[in-house]
């Protein structure tokens, strides 16, 4: 993945350096250039061809923005609604997320998409105890989140 | 009862870099912006204290082992060397000099002796307030 973009700009380098230019309009074109050539041989490298992992984190902003409006809009519901009929818990999700910075961006999506919260992590990283503010279906959360931001982030990490 | 802080940590490595890099800034724009050794020096201070919230006080260590005492005297040294520099030329002490170079790739260079002075400052800033917080941090 890091070795496939390092390829990439040292190849737009090398055609500037063919085209004797310090123009950003070459660099950009030897960046193509250089797209196409990884693209042919991208059955060289251990890792898939970098742009769909590029494609995939623009998909992972994309799902976070809609739930980010679509789960304002359900708390504003919540605020102005004149009966309070919710009722908050703490629920546990567990996660197949293996690495570090997977299971903080997880967490920090779960945050800031309001009506959830995540509280604490297990020792052992494999369950995330969420605090939301209507438990009452937990269920029916978890496999929202699992459905959504975790499918995202493992489609970016696969 | 370890809490587990897996998100801090995590957050802290990404931060960490952005921290440091905007207080090299702050201490070059110095000279025509707002900015400057002092600030600069408690910013870095403050993306230590940081690592020391995240990780634990030997991980720190190992990370960086630096001797801060030691630090703020380099510092110090930078600072009246500085200012005993300007003595060599027949000037008075802490007179600075200032001279523009052309330097290859960087172009029209302003080169200036308060950098090397600002250098002290940094150097002593970071220096004294690391060794108030390890000093704290370390009554057990």
């Amino acid at each position: 993945m890091a070795f496939q973009i390092l390829l990439n700009v040292f190849l737009a380098l090398v055609w500037m350096f063919l085209k004797v230019s310090n123009e950003p309009i070459d660099f950009l074109v030897g960046y193509f250039f250089g797209l196409l050539l990884v693209f042919t041989f991208r059955r060289f490298f251990p890792s898939r061809f970098y742009l769909l992992r590029v494609v995939a984190v623009i998909n992972l902003i994309a799902i976070f923005i809609k739930e980010l409006l679509l789960s304002n809009i359900a708390v504003l519901k919540v605020i102005i609604k004149p009966k309070l009929d919710i009722q908050p818990g703490i629920f546990a999700l567990p996660t197949e997320l293996k690495k570090d910075w997977e299971i903080t961006l997880l967490s920090n999506l779960i945050t800031l998409t309001p009506g959830t919260l995540v509280v604490d992590i297990s020792d052992d990283n494999q369950t995330l105890y969420i605090h939301a503010m209507d438990a009452s279906d937990a269920e029916a959360a978890i496999s929202s989140i699992k459905n959504t931001f975790e499918k995202a982030i493992m489609e970016v990490s696969r | 009862m370890r809490t587990n802080d897996l998100i801090l940590q995590t957050v802290t490595k990404v931060i960490l870099f952005i921290i440091l890099l905007f207080s090299i800034h702050l201490f070059f724009a110095g000279h025509y912006y707002p900015g400057g050794g002092f600030i600069g020096g408690l910013m870095t201070a403050g993306a230590l204290v940081l690592l020391l919230l995240a990780f634990d006080m030997k991980t720190v260590a190992n990370i960086l082992p630096v001797n801060y005492r030691i630090m703020t005297a380099i510092g110090l040294l930078f600072s009246i060397g500085t200012g005993a520099g300007s003595l060599l030329f027949n000037v008075p002490f802490l007179t600075h000099a200032f001279t523009d170079v052309y330097l290859p790739l960087l172009g029209k260079t302003s080169l200036h002796t308060a950098v090397l002075f600002d250098i002290g400052v940094y150097l002593v800033v970071i220096g004294v307030t690391m060794t108030i917080i390890q000093t704290i941090g370390e009554d057990e």
